[in-house]
């Protein structure tokens, strides 16, 4: 696909926000990212999900080599995390091949606000 | 107890992140029901993703769901401005960093919700009206 300059600004600017909020909230940069590759790439879901994670790698790593460096890193907890994550990566990875419907989706952000209310009490 | 809150709060977001739904979107709430602070819940939920993803882009490699055309676009900036938002974060107090997060996560959320919604209702309409003139062409 072959972009126009208008849609590649506005890819430019949406990046630079996912980057930004990645970085200062440690994560959730990948929802604008699956956002913009569904708006301006007009990827389909599935392929707008799997290849956002190739954008959210390269920008997580330099966040969390920030935060490294800034002593904000502990390592006991990390790890344990980490071991949940990837088992749980693993089956999220399994599933997405066989996603249908949008039920995911409405659960998905029923879930965002529910921890979004949790958050600010 | 808390080890394995940990290990169970990372297996359900590494779920909803393997599927590329930002997996933490769910890790970090779920992390700050733990006393640990927000900086370091931040670290831990970035930290964490990198295997994660590692992983998850083996498995998406596999299943030919990688589409890296244009993808530059994406990256360049997003990298520029993530280490800013890193050093930002740093300066930032806990609780700011908390909240931003809690709007955050309620703006997605909503706007999520409305396209899901908009999306089934579209589905809904579709499939009336192809029933509907089945039934016109009997």
């Amino acid at each position: 696909m072959n972009l126009t300059a208008k849609n590649k600004c506005f890819l430019v600017a949406l990046s630079a926000l996912a980057g930004f909020v990645n970085g200062f909230l440690g994560g959730g940069g990948g929802v604008i990212v699956v956002a913009e590759m569904l708006a301006i790439l007009k990827l389909h879901q599935k392929y707008a999900q799997a290849t956002a994670l190739l954008v959210i790698l390269p920008l997580t790593v330099v966040s969390a080599i920030v935060y490294l460096v800034k002593g904000n890193v502990d390592w006991i907890p990390t790890l344990w995390t980490s071991l949940g994550v990837v088992a749980g990566g693993i089956a999220g990875a399994l599933l997405l091949s066989k996603l249908k419907g949008n039920v995911a989706k409405i659960i998905f952000a029923l879930v965002l606000i529910a921890g979004g209310i949790k958050m600010f009490f | 107890m808390q080890v394995f809150l940990l290990i169970l709060f990372g297996f359900l977001s590494g779920i909803v992140g393997g599927m590329g739904m930002g997996g933490g979107t769910v890790l970090v709430p779920l992390l700050s029901f733990l006393d640990i602070p927000q900086k370091t819940i931040q670290a831990i939920n970035l930290v964490s993703f990198v295997p994660m993803c590692c992983v998850a882009l083996g498995f998406h490699a596999k299943n030919k769901l990688l589409k890296p055309q244009n993808v530059w676009w994406i990256v360049l900036p997003a990298i520029a401005l993530a280490v800013a938002g890193a050093l930002v974060a740093d300066m930032a107090q806990n609780d700011v960093l908390r909240y931003c997060f809690a709007a955050f996560l309620l703006a997605v959320g909503i706007w999520q919700l409305i396209v899901a919604v908009r999306f089934a209702v579209r589905q809904h309409r579709q499939k009336r009206n192809s029933s509907q003139s089945t039934r016109n062409a009997l």
